[in-house]
């Protein structure tokens, strides 16, 4: 293969330090490279805006509670539905598609790169069987540990090198990224119908906080020398006056990594609630993104809504029954023994309702009031504040403050007494938006190690081309371009191949499972550890044995191995 | 006389399902159960052969007695035999009336099918290995 | 050899805690499994060859013979049918999905029979569940409804509920209360510490009784509801809304029951009014082995768990019009391909008639009541012993299969792949 030379590219590469310039990108053997021979196939893009593939750091695309969500949901299927056409597939679904769907949408959006948000390690052979059915993108798995058994036994214990041993046996074993707590401890509390209402409740029979929870694994994770931090899914999500707890859960954050963050928080917008009832919930956008500001230790997605409908899910099982009394739709739960457990309900963000107006700014703001847009990344925590198709809007919003005006004319007109949305005028520009949808997101993942976002010799070459002409438009006026360009490339390439053309999904994927691997000392291998075992031979319902994924379902994983410090 | 026909699964059933050729097959498939003083009523004993029909069709099974079914109901385990009987009607839901089929049931002398004449009663080829 | 940790592939309790003795391609014994599972191991009555009927005579035929042939009918079908899939891997099941989408055929699992009308009000209500782990270590109240595990899930009540000791449960049997509604006596209801015997097609008023007790309303509860005392409704509604952790087992003796969907319903709303006042989760008891993996692998790349119609193009679904047993009443198919399962055993004979009358070609191990009905056989290697796959327990929970050893019978995938590689090959 002569390679592929992609020519007069508007290239922003941040983490190269390239900010905007025109230039020729040379592929080869799916790495990109200093030149390529002639004869190479080449492609001028005549100025368009060219950025490594997009990369989704949180969002919920595979595994069990994904797809209880298209099983339950008929007519969310109907809503979005394509049929076969070339090499694509048959697809389904408008906020939670078909595996294919989700592939295909994201490629023809530039995205290469996917970090499903929760992964149940008891389920986890589930997520992984999906993700080869997500062939366009590379995929990681947050896996769950904020109701483990063993973890907070070792919480309890105090004894951080022990949760750092279990969390390296589980990711080996069930092939997970990164580890993820959603309401740590709230998930076990469940198990009885209960709940945590802040960082200091007690744990039913565990004796431990959410507090002691997240200090602890957060050390353990720097102990495994993980790539990403610990991503965590605060308590008390959704409640108003929650952002106390979120300011709390901060402060806990040590700063002891010198490559990214210590601490990344998800979808921050649903745990910046001012107010005390849902008759006066606020915006506290300001006094997260003062917390933000003044710890760089410490990375956020937005959690954005828009408005429309979609399906909420999250391992957070209490929170979707709390929501389910409010909306009264439908409601799944599913507990997961010894770990975690997640819920699921339909809702539809209404610009007449005040509370989803106050949410919609809530997630803008943050965004807009955080200095270093590698602190606040691009999500919509995908399908929970909306289907990730919505991003190139939420770009564009960013973007223009006349477009946020327009939307504001069209929402309750008393949002902006509790929000502060519109006095705000900074306007977002490129290099910022190329930063929080695939720079910010390689950091704070630590995907740079494998040559994912960004461009120069040696990455991984994923590229995404926007039919965007920067130097022509103006975004903050041509707003409405901004989201055509953004919602489908010219070419999308992955690991050197144009896998998507025009909105058009050309080849049939083959994509990679990233996961990490941490080497511990014998004495910490689990699998030899008789409490640890009794865990499986009493209480879980599954044999060790069986538990493990098998290599057969990561047909080209890529494991990221580190040593740990114990 | 009239009875209420449920059909389930039973354990006999299930045992056999990798062999429907075998005669045990046949035998936990092809047995209706029924309260012991219908029985009384209708004139038959354990192991006599009766004529179960019903709007849809009719099929020749043996009787067994089980004191746990309430007077007027009759069970049969999931399988060829009951299906003769069962209405394919799903009233829009995909699902037949495995629970509630109206049948009558008389004492007869004609013999019980073997699952492959059964089949062959419905266009089908006996196969036998 | 004696291998261990072995997955029993005949029901969906996926028991996997088997160990099996194997001799070459013989399984010689089987430990900690039930009968069901012994007959399923020790049994060994397949089909050795592949078979056609041609006129009244059965031949034998090569595998590259049947499966060109199958490929031919089901290219020249105008409405094919490709039923089943319970009785196999996740892996085959999704090269089934992939072939229905060329062939612009109708897929569709045996839940159509069994589970299809709780999927239906899954559809309505949603469904508050969870693992089955969590119900052995935290249930004090199991309740099975229209369910008879004894018979059908021999090791349900051993593994996950009544006589299984959890973490917070450390001695279930005096601990847990177990209460059957069913409309007969059977093995279950002899063990129940309470028995609520219902009229057939009572069901769905004696739900709604349930919950107007748990809601407050027990004052309109007229003396008997379909046949169960005011009495004890109340002391059933009084042990749910008194439990710790309660679990709502229903079986097909509710999803086939009149009502169908709207008695699961029910009960799912009584479930969730149930948690309201504690911790409560309800689960059906899916009963053929991997019949939730054949729903979850649709769902993934359909977007539907069953009754899938490909024959606009997109994913269409609609049960009750897609559904098997509809669309055979109908005598709307032309062909139809049978794999892991057995419709001329399971559907009432109306279909099976059209199944006779059209070219039926059936991929399963086993002579089984579908084999007489059909143009073609495939026999194929047996999930579980000499093939392996994913499979999804009842809750959701998927766990990797074993091969025991390898045996000369091609498996589900192998020969499914065959043919959509011709399939594909003709639609180009
Ligand atoms: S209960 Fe079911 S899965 Fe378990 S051993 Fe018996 S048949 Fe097999
Ligand atoms: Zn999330």
């Amino acid at each position: 293969m002569p390679g592929l030379l992609i020519k007069n590219a508007f290239v922003i590469d941040p983490l190269s330090g390239v900010k905007g310039e025109v230039m020729d990108i040379a592929i080869r053997d799916g790495k990109i490279v200093e030149d390529v021979p002639s004869g190479a196939e080449i492609i001028d893009v005549r100025g368009c805006l060219t950025l490594p593939g997009g990369i989704d750091s949180h969002s919920h695309v595979c595994g069990t509670k994904v797809n209880f969500g298209r099983y339950m949901s008929p007519e969310d299927m109907r809503a979005g539905r394509t049929a076969r056409k070339g090499v694509m597939h048959v697809t389904s679904g408008y906020s939670v598609p078909t595996t294919f769907g989700n592939s295909y949408r994201y490629s023809t959006m530039g995205y290469t790169t996917i970090l499903e948000g929760a992964m149940a390690p008891l389920e986890a052979r589930h997520t992984h069987e999906e993700f080869t059915a997500t062939p366009h993108q590379d995929m990681l798995a947050n896996t769950l540990f904020d109701g483990n058994w063993s973890i907070m036994d070792a919480v309890r214990e105090k004894d951080v090198k022990r949760a750092a041993a279990v969390v390296a046996w589980t990711l080996a074993a069930v092939k997970g990224f990164a580890i993820k707590l959603t309401n740590p401890g709230g998930t076990e509390a469940w198990g009885w119908g209960g709940d945590m209402s802040s960082v200091h409740d007690t744990v039913p029979n565990f004796d431990v906080s959410p507090a002691e929870i997240i200090s602890t694994m957060i050390k353990a994770n720097e102990l495994l020398n993980l790539p990403h931090s610990v991503h965590l899914h605060c308590n008390n999500l959704g409640v108003p006056g929650n952002y106390r707890t979120t300011l709390n859960t901060i402060g806990l954050a040590p700063d002891l990594n010198k490559e990214r963050q210590s601490l990344y928080l998800t979808h921050v917008q649903f745990h910046s609630y001012g107010g005390t009832t849902w008759r006066d919930i606020c915006s506290k956008s300001e006094d997260i993104t003062m917390a933000i500001n003044s710890r760089p230790h410490v990375v956020m997605d937005m959690g954005q809504i828009m408005f429309g409908r979609t399906t909420t899910m999250t391992a957070d099982g209490p929170m979707e029954f709390k929501l389910y009394k409010l909306h009264h739709n439908k409601w799944s739960n599913h507990d997961v023994e010894l770990e975690t457990g997640s819920g699921i309900i339909p809702v539809y963000y209404s610009r007449k309702s005040l509370v989803n107006c106050v949410m919609w700014a809530i997630g803008l703001e943050l965004a807009l009031l955080t200095k270093n847009p590698w602190q606040c990344l691009l999500s919509t925590d995908s399908p929970n504040g909306a289907p990730f198709v919505k991003y190139p809007e939420i770009i564009a919003l960013l973007m223009s403050r006349k477009f946020r005006e327009n939307e504001r004319k069209m929402i309750d007109q008393r949002t902006e007494h509790f929000v502060p949305l519109f006095a705000i005028d900074r306007e977002l520009d490129w290099y910022e938006i190329a930063v929080m949808t695939r720079a910010g997101q390689a950091k704070a993942l630590g995907l740079t190690r494998i040559g994912k976002g960004y461009l120069s010799p040696g990455a991984e070459a994923d590229v995404a081309i926007y039919p965007i002409k920067p130097g022509e438009i103006d975004p903050s006026v041509d707003y409405q371009q901004v989201v055509a360009g953004f919602s489908r490339t010219l070419h999308t390439i992955k690991r050197g191949r144009v896998v998507a053309r025009d909105g058009e999904v050309v080849v049939e994927g083959a994509n990679s499972t990233i996961w990490s691997r941490a080497h511990v000392p014998p004495e910490y291998d689990m699998g030899k550890d008789p409490e640890f075992i009794k865990k499986f031979e009493q209480y879980y319902t599954v044999r060790m044995n069986n538990y493990p994924v098998q290599d057969v379902y990561l047909p080209r994983g890529i494991r990221i191995e580190t040593e740990a410090s114990l | 006389m009239r009875f209420l026909l449920n059909t389930g699964r039973t354990i006999k059933q299930g045992s056999f399902v990798e062999r429907k050729n075998n005669p045990s097959y046949q035998v936990a498939a092809a047995t209706i159960l029924m309260n012991p003083v219908d029985m009384l009523e209708i004139m038959v004993e354990e192991g006599n052969h009766v004529r179960v029909k019903s709007d849809t069709g009719e099929v020749v099974l043996q009787v067994s007695p089980d004191n746990g079914l309430t007077r007027g109901r009759v069970f049969v385990s999931l399988g060829p035999y009951a299906n003769h009987i069962v209405s394919p009607e799903t009233h829009g839901t995909g699902m037949p009336d495995f629970k509630v089929t109206p049948v009558s049931i008389e004492p007869t002398d004609d013999p019980v099918l073997t699952v492959s004449s059964l089949m062959e009663r419905c266009g089908g080829l006996p196969y036998e290995d | 050899m004696k291998i261990e940790d072995v997955v029993c592939s005949f029901c969906g309790c996926l028991c996997d805690d088997l160990v099996v003795e194997v001799d070459g391609t013989r399984v010689v014994s089987v430990e900690n499994g039930c009968t069901l599972a012994n007959e399923k191991f020790l049994g060994d009555h397949r089909l050795k060859t592949p078979i056609r009927r041609s006129g009244n005579s059965w031949t034998k035929i090569s595998y590259e013979e049947a499966i060109a042939e199958t490929a031919a009918i089901l290219l020249d079908a105008d409405r094919p049918l490709l039923y089943g899939w319970s009785g196999t891997f996740g892996e085959a099941q999704s090269i089934g999905v992939h072939l229905a989408e060329i062939l612009g055929a109708v897929i569709d699992n045996t839940s159509t029979v069994c589970h299809g009308p709780s999927i239906l009000a899954i559809q309505e209500v949603g469904h508050p569940g969870c693992t089955l782990g969590q119900v052995k270590n935290r249930a004090d109240v199991v309740v099975y409804w229209g369910a008879n595990p004894v018979d059908a899930h021999p090791r349900h009540m051993s593994r996950y509920t009544t006589y299984c000791d959890g973490f917070f449960r450390k001695d279930a049997f005096k601990e847990r209360k177990v209460i059957v509604v069913d409309v007969r006596e059977t093995e279950s209801s002899n063990i129940a510490d309470e028995f609520m015997k219902v009229n057939p097609g009572g069901d769905y008023a004696v739900l709604s009784a349930l919950r107007a007790i748990v809601r407050g309303k027990g004052d309109i509860i007229p003396a008997r509801v379909e046949g169960v005392s005011r009495e004890q409704l109340f002391r059933v509604a009084d042990i749910c809304k008194s439990a710790k952790f309660g679990a709502f087992f229903f079986g097909v003796g509710l999803t086939m029951a009149p009502g169908k969907n709207k008695n699961i319903r029910n009960a799912i709303e009584l479930t969730e009014e149930l948690s309201r006042h504690t911790k409560f989760t309800i689960s059906p008891m899916r009963g053929h082995w991997n019949v939730y993996g054949s729903n979850e692998v649709f769902t993934w790349i359909s977007g539907y768990p069953y009754a899938v119609d490909f024959a606009r193009g997109i994913a269409f679904y609609n049960p009750g019009e897609t559904t098997s047993v509809d669309i055979l009443k109908r005598e709307e198919c032309d062909a139809c391909l049978v794999v892991a399962s057995d419709p001329g055993a399971h559907f009432p004979k109306a279909c099976a008639e059209h199944l006779a009358r059209i070219p039926t070609i059936q991929i399963d191990p086993h002579v089984n009541v579908t084999t007489h009905l059909a143009h073609i056989q495939i026999p194929v290697a047996v999930a579980g012993i000499d093939a392996e796959g994913t499979a999804y327990r009842m809750d959701g929970v998927p766990i990797r299969t074993r091969k025991l050893f390898q045996g000369s019978y091609p498996d589900d995938l192998v020969v499914l792949e065959k043919l959509y590689a011709i399939v594909k090959e003709a639609k180009g």
